[in-house]
């Protein structure tokens, strides 16, 4: 896969909700023509999939990726990171308080929604 | 490509760069220039950001793959310079691996928490596993006051919804 290519799946990966193709080429700093080279490419090779789309009347496409980006959300809870993302401490996750926190972070979102 | 503004304009990712590299990081992420290649002390001149705070983020992002550098070496003195240039695009795939490895605590957790009953002191806020309150006569083995039942339901349950919407992310569910 060229740079371009890597490049585009990964601008494409960081929007979950799929990124048109007519904003595609703006992100990337290219041609559209160039960009309908790559997202062809990038669709022969299975990596990501195509939905026509119609932006003020003008059809292009949505594009997502098939295997997609982490969503970040989940290791937030009440704006807390979860605290073994990067924890340098001893682990013992039965009883560590940190995580408890977190919990009851967790456990008041859920009974917020 | 994804701008650093927009990266950190999503409040997980803020939340999880901010952690690896404090308030000064990122506010030498939101004043890096765009584009090329800078040594630390082009950037830390730049940016405002102090020397040795520049220098530290750098190797903090450096080991999160998160940064990269290119070594040159002057031929007359033989010094090195370090040139800099950030690869915050691999957010993701970074978080991904960090969540992939942390994902066997938290499922031991809700396992502890699910095989076992809790007892709570009031007054010093300590809970402790029934096989422990047992031993304690459940009394508070500090204060001494009677330790009273504590339904963990609601967080074990609020875990155990969290795990599966991992999974379902990490698509291992």
């Amino acid at each position: 896969m060229s740079d371009q290519e890597e490049e585009a799946l990964k601008v494409i990966q960081s929007h979950r909700q799929g990124v048109l193709q007519s904003e595609l080429w703006k992100l990337l700093d290219i041609d559209s023509r160039k960009c309908s080279r790559i997202v062809k490419r990038l669709l022969d090779a299975g990596l990501i999939e195509r939905i026509e789309f119609r932006s003020d009347g003008i059809k292009t496409y949505l594009l997502r990726a098939k295997k997609r980006a982490i969503d970040p959300c989940i290791i937030l809870a009440g704006g807390e990171v979860l605290p073994c993302i990067g924890c340098d401490q001893e682990c013992t996750p039965e009883e560590c308080a940190l995580l408890l926190d977190w919990m009851y972070q967790l456990a008041l979102e859920e009974y917020q929604e | 490509m994804v701008s650093v503004t927009e990266l950190l304009d999503d409040p997980a990712i803020n939340a999880y760069i901010l952690r690896m590299i404090g308030e000064e990081g990122i506010e030498l992420l939101r004043r890096f220039p765009e584009g090329g290649e800078h040594s630390d002390e082009e950037l830390a001149e730049m940016t405002g950001v102090n020397l040795n705070t520049v220098r530290h983020t750098l190797y903090t992002l450096y080991e999160r793959r998160l940064a990269e550098y290119r070594r040159l070496k002057n031929t007359e003195t033989g010094w090195l310079t370090y040139l800099w240039h950030l690869r915050l695009d691999r957010v993701h795939d970074v978080l991904e691996e960090q969540v992939r490895d942390v994902l066997e605590h938290l499922d031991a957790r809700l396992a502890y928490e699910e095989k076992n009953d809790f007892y709570m002191c009031r007054n010093c806020s300590v809970i402790y596993t029934f096989t422990d309150a047992a031993n304690w006569n459940f009394e508070c083995p500090n204060c001494e006051e009677m330790l009273e039942h504590f339904d963990n339901e609601l967080i074990a349950a609020a875990l155990r919804k969290r795990i599966d919407r991992i999974k379902e992310s990490l698509g291992s569910a």
